[in-house]
């Protein structure tokens, strides 16, 4: 696997 | 927080932190007091190096080493990335 920029998204309460 | 993370800082998950893997959605995840972060690999796989004991200078070099990717462009993207998470007081550093 390649690297690439981290990426961390919040989880929407609705989810 | 006292601005920008260094290379010889030693970051931790702090108490009530963790990585949880979400078997719903087959997704790594960051749990934090309130809050939850979805993971992607790469993200998942610089908060899985943080242990607490070694500095980030360490860490980045394990994941140039596993990447195969120049040290100095994963380093800064590692600062960058657990910058943010710091500023949220999901990670610390000692």
């Amino acid at each position: 696997m390649a690297w690439s920029k981290p990426i961390a998204r919040e989880v929407r309460c609705g989810m | 927080m006292t601005g920008a993370l260094t290379p010889l800082d030693r970051p931790f998950l702090p108490r009530g932190v963790r990585l949880h893997h979400d078997r719903v959605r087959g997704v790594e995840v960051l749990l934090g007091p309130e809050t939850a972060l979805m993971l992607d690999p790469v993200g998942h796989a610089v908060l899985a190096e943080v242990d607490g004991t070694r500095d980030i200078a360490s860490i980045s070099a394990a994941l140039a080493d596993r990447y195969a990717a120049p040290v100095e462009v994963i380093q800064a993207d590692v600062i960058e990335f657990l910058g943010n998470m710091a500023a949220q007081r999901l990670v610390e550093v000692a």
